[in-house]
């Protein structure tokens, strides 16, 4: 017989074993009457031998086994029944647990999309790894390295190429640039999709360079510039200005093998050159542009273990026949051996590094605030308990064992923390869409695009989740309730003394765990806000206030240098002229953009050893850059129009570089005049004109750290097909924005400006962690410090009203109002100072965790802490008051007789 | 009045299987069986003989079918599964094994006293 079979006829089997009870009674009753008993002897005694008739059912019902579904189905029914009975506390405990569930559902819905979840769409994920050499950068590998490792390994079935790069569209209607990726012709093959429409590459366009204009299309960019139109397939689409034939649509979901950067279109790798606008140089025969990255499948079999190993043997070959020493290598990273990771959320280095340690953070945050609602609920559920126990000292009476007992409260609880999970699911939703408004603001094309959508796994998660917190929070109440001692809760004794004393003790427990995990977080959010309040009065070195910026890469439009200085000379005229533009200039790198460039400078007039070989941020600044953007020049002059192409070549340093190239100098006016080397030793020599004062203009490095050496040389003798232009105005810069945009549409209507934004909105990226943290811990903060409000108030109120009667009794012998209150808040206050104590303990522990991501301020900054605890006790106080208050409201004759 | 030892534990189930081995037998039969075969030594306690009962047939080891009795009542009847006699068989030897070595070691001190 199946535990099916015994479910559905559960009746029937009931009904047999009262029959077959029945039986028995009545056949001994008849035996005693046999000996001579009288029939109401008999039957007491038949009675008596065989015991409760309704305890051996329970024993005969446990016998039977696999009762558990049985048991669960009648639990949950009667669990219903009670929170259908009590709809306000059934509420506002699932209003608690919706708070604590919803949060972690939102945190793990991220974490999910961001560090978890497989590649979409491609066929057997799992198989696919990714190749990256050393530090795990995204693009690490060269064309010919890349043949060499298709070629030669035996553990992947096979392997496929890739490079990103930002690809101007133009529609006629309105041109854009766009993030397009140059793979290898078995790309799609590799990944196992095929096109929704059209078909992939050919091998023939996987052969010779330069030689097949051919694109597939991102599904959703289909949609949105094509209206979803089949017939797109077969047409020409122009990419940096040249014609291409759209062969087909990849399926929808596919967005590439790098999310969350959002590829629109893939180009045969034979374009690179065409499409980065290469002309001397041959990306695919250059050991040197390890600007690819690969993604290969596993064999059948073979162990990303095992094909790493192999894999990495002919990389090793491959290193020692490299013949540029590491520091000349375009990635020069130390450990230069190959590593094989599954792609699962985003696979960018430094941006996974940076998601690895926020999820951290945010996961202790929210499992913190889960804590504190279970802990709210425990309490309430204990007060509640108070007024069961008659109902649980009947049905212990009546046969029901306590772990029966405890299963049947516990499914309640269970219960109460599923329905909290429904509508924490909805809260996770629009948490996720408030998390949304955080994400990096990274500039276009880089498009962050994450999918916060649920999945499946995180619906499993929150079930799992709201299924061992309503153990957690029920388990110390069921104990409690499930007590058998059935005689005092029987005759109503529920204010034992023994009784108060140890109840109140769990529940003083709860409210000192609250106390101290608000605080923790608390201090937390503290530590955030003052790193965000430090991270603007840093000096820049620059001031990115009432400036606007606007960018172009104008060799994906197919500019050559003349053309593209005449551009950039004409759109200065242009800018310059608008009203409210104070100074306009020109430069490469934006400072704080999301972009960087290094290059190694060399002093002329002494040798340096290699290993201390300085690297500095190489700008190349148009006349009255300086101005513009806001940063002193501290000695000589700035770049005029005199500095050309044909007059002698000069240089502006930072102080920083002046005192690393020159460590003699005690001034830096002293470097006037040096002449130093930009990029190896044999390239052009340059004077030093200038120096200006450090500016902290790298976005990978913390705003913290020293500024990084600079190397200013004039735009005209530096060019840059990719710059951008920079305008100081009289007030809010975004009034320009309409007016640039007339101005770049005049002088070249397919031309798409790009990050025509204020400088400030710019370099915010640089703050963005903090701002982040700041205001996620924030908010959780404060959540959890409202909980544990309410939990001290509910602990206080519930102490106050068991000792209306002694309270009645003191003020009827004359305490004052005053010492009333003072004896409940100075209760209160202890649970709150222990709580508190423990709290910093736990901070001082957890900021440990933060440490990376806080600066201008040390994780255990004593301002914050004393903020914060005093701020913590303040709430306590007033949640302590409030029932104090009402206490001394009693009327003494009242209290003394209400019991 | 002979005082009535309690059973040994688990030798319950195989008292009933043992009882219950002889034909189609109720509850109430069991129990009679049970005292009258010991002569009155061995005390079972009807209220943990119908759990008993129900967990050797929720184990395969009994089956039960509803019957009528001599009398025309409607009653349940249980019998021996062929897995309830292995399990008889294997527990009754290895009951067997036990007493005989018990005893031996309960003559072994008996001599050691006399």
């Amino acid at each position: 017989m199946t535990w099916w079979h015994r479910l559905v006829h559960r009746r029937l089997h009931e009904e047999q074993l009262e029959k077959e009870l029945r039986h028995h009674l009545d056949l001994h009753t008849n035996d005693l009457m046999g000996q001579g008993y009288s029939p109401e002897e008999a039957q007491r005694q038949a009675r008596l031998a065989l015991g409760g008739p309704e305890q051996v059912k329970e024993m005969c019902r446990d016998a039977r086994g696999a009762r558990w579904l049985e048991e669960l189905l009648q639990d949950l029914r009667i669990g219903v029944r009670m929170l259908r009975k009590n709809p306000s506390f059934t509420l506002v405990v699932a209003a608690t647990l919706a708070l604590g569930i919803g949060a972690n559902t939102a945190i793990f819905g991220l974490v999910d999309a961001l560090l978890l979840r497989p590649l979409p769409i491609v066929k057997a994920p799992g198989e696919l790894v990714l190749l990256v050499r050393g530090n795990g950068q995204g693009s690490t590998l060269s064309y010919p390295d890349f043949k060499v490792l298709r070629e030669r390994n035996e553990v992947l079935s096979d392997l496929a190429l890739y490079t990103q790069a930002p690809i101007s569209f133009g529609n006629n209607v309105r041109s854009e640039v766009v993030l397009g990726a140059m793979v290898s012709g078995n790309y799609f093959d590799v990944l196992g999709i095929k096109p929704a429409f059209g078909r992939g590459f050919l091998p023939e366009e996987d052969r010779t360079a330069g030689t097949h204009p051919v694109v597939v299309l991102n599904h959703s960019f289909w949609q949105s510039r094509f209206d979803s139109d089949p017939a797109v397939v077969g047409k020409t689409i122009v990419l940096n200005n040249r014609p291409f034939t759209v062969i087909g649509i990849a399926p929808a979901g596919f967005d590439g093998e790098s999310p969350p950067m959002k590829v629109s279109l893939w180009i045969p790798v034979m374009m690179t050159a065409t499409m980065r606008g290469e002309i001397r140089h041959d990306p695919l025969s250059d050991r040197q542009d390890e600007n690819f990255g690969a993604i290969g499948r596993l064999k059948q079999g073979v162990s990303i273990t095992q094909a790493q190993a192999a894999l990495e043997t002919i990389n090793r070959q491959l290193e020692l026949s490299n013949p540029l020493p590491p520091e000349q290598r375009l990635n020069s990273n130390d450990d230069r051996a190959l590593r094989l990771l599954s792609p699962q959320g985003i696979m960018m280095g430094p941006i996974r590094e940076m998601a690895v340690t926020s999820s951290r953070l945010a996961g202790a945050t929210v499992l913190t605030v889960l804590l504190i609602a279970c802990a709210n609920v425990a309490n309430l559920l204990m007060a509640r308990a108070a007024t069961r126990r008659k109902e649980v000292a009947v049905r212990l009476a009546l046969g029901a064992t306590r772990g029966r007992l405890i299963h049947q409260l516990l499914t309640e609880s269970v219960l109460l923390a599923l329905a909290g999970a429904m509508a924490g699911l909805l809260l996770a939703y629009w948490i996720n869409q408030l998390l949304m408004a955080f994400k990096p603001p990274f500039p276009p094309p880089f498009n962050f695009a994450l999918d916060l959508s649920f999945d499946i796994r995180t619906f499993a998660f929150t079930f799992l989740l709201a299924i061992a917190t309503g153990v957690i929070f029920g388990l110390v109440p069921a104990l409690q309730a499930s007590r058998p001692d059935v005689l005092p809760a029987l005759k109503d004794e529920s204010n034992a003394e023994g009784q108060r004393v140890r109840r109140l003790n769990w529940r003083s427990a709860l409210v000192i765990t609250q106390v101290a995990l608000s605080l923790a977080l608390l201090i937390s959010t503290g530590l955030f806000l003052r790193t965000l309040r430090y991270a603007r009065q840093i000096d820049l070195g620059f001031k990115p206030d009432q400036v606007l910026e606007v960018s172009f890469n104008l060799r994906l439009q197919g500019y050559d240098e003349a053309k593209g200085r005449e551009f950039y000379r004409q759109m200065l005229d242009r800018l310059e002229r608008l009203p409210g533009v104070q100074t306009t200039s020109v430069t490469n790198l934006v400072p704080l953009g999301f972009m960087w460039l290094s290059t190694p400078v060399v002093p002329e007039d002494r040798e340096v050893p290699p290993n201390e070989r300085v690297f500095a941020g190489s700008v190349s600044a148009g006349s009255k850059y300086f101005e513009t953007i806001g940063t002193p020049l501290l000695r000589g002059r700035d770049f005029t129009a005199q500095d050309t192409i044909k007059s002698p070549p000069v240089a502006i340093v930072s102080e920083k570089l002046a005192r690393r190239l020159w460590p003699e100098i005690k001034e830096p006016g002293e470097a006037l005049g040096k002449r130093l080397r930009v990029g190896r030793a044999d390239s052009i020599s340059c004077e030093v004109i200038g120096v200006a004062k450090d500016s902290r203009n790298n976005i990978f490095n913390r705003l913290d750290k020293e500024p990084e050496p600079t190397i200013y040389r004039p735009f005209a003798q530096n060019y840059s097909a990719r710059a951008s232009l920079i305008v100081r105005t009289d007030g809010d810069p975004r009034g320009l924005i309409s007016a640039v945009r007339r101005e770049v549409a005049a002088l070249d209507e397919n031309l798409p400006p790009q990050n025509l934004q204020p400088l400030s909105e710019t370099v915010s990226l640089a703050s963005w962690s903090a701002r982040t943290g700041a205001a996620v811990l924030g908010l959780f903060g404060l959540l959890g410090l409202a909980l544990a409000a309410i939990g001290i108030y509910g602990v206080m109120s519930y102490s106050v009203s068991r000792r209306t009667r002694e309270i009645g009794l003191r003020m009827a012998l004359g305490a004052e109002t005053r010492d009333v209150i003072k004896l409940i808040v100075k209760q209160g206050m202890g649970l709150t100072l222990i709580g508190a104590v423990i709290g910093v303990m736990l901070a001082v522990a957890a900021t440990r965790l933060l440490t990376s991501l806080l600066y201008g301020v040390t994780a255990t900054d004593p301002t914050t802490f004393a903020g914060v605890v005093l701020f913590v006790i303040g709430v306590a106080v007033i949640a302590c008051y409030l029932p104090a208050r009402r206490a001394t409201k009693v009327d003494p004759m009242r209290a003394l007789r209400c019991e | 009045m002979k005082p009535k030892s309690d059973l040994p534990q688990g030798t319950l189930d195989l008292l009933i299987l043992k009882v219950v081995a002889l034909g189609p037998i109720h509850g109430y039969a069991v129990a009679q069986r049970l005292e009258q075969v010991s002569r009155g030594v061995v005390q079972v306690p009807q209220g943990s003989l119908y759990p008993a009962l129900h967990r050797l047939e929720n184990r395969g080891l009994l089956a039960a079918d509803w019957k009528l009795t001599a009398t025309g009542r409607e009653a349940k009847f249980y019998r021996v599964t062929r897995k309830g006699h292995t399990q008889l068989e294997t527990e009754a030897a290895g009951w067997q094994r036990l007493t005989q070595a018990v005893s031996l070691i309960l003559k072994m001190s008996e001599g050691g006293a006399g």
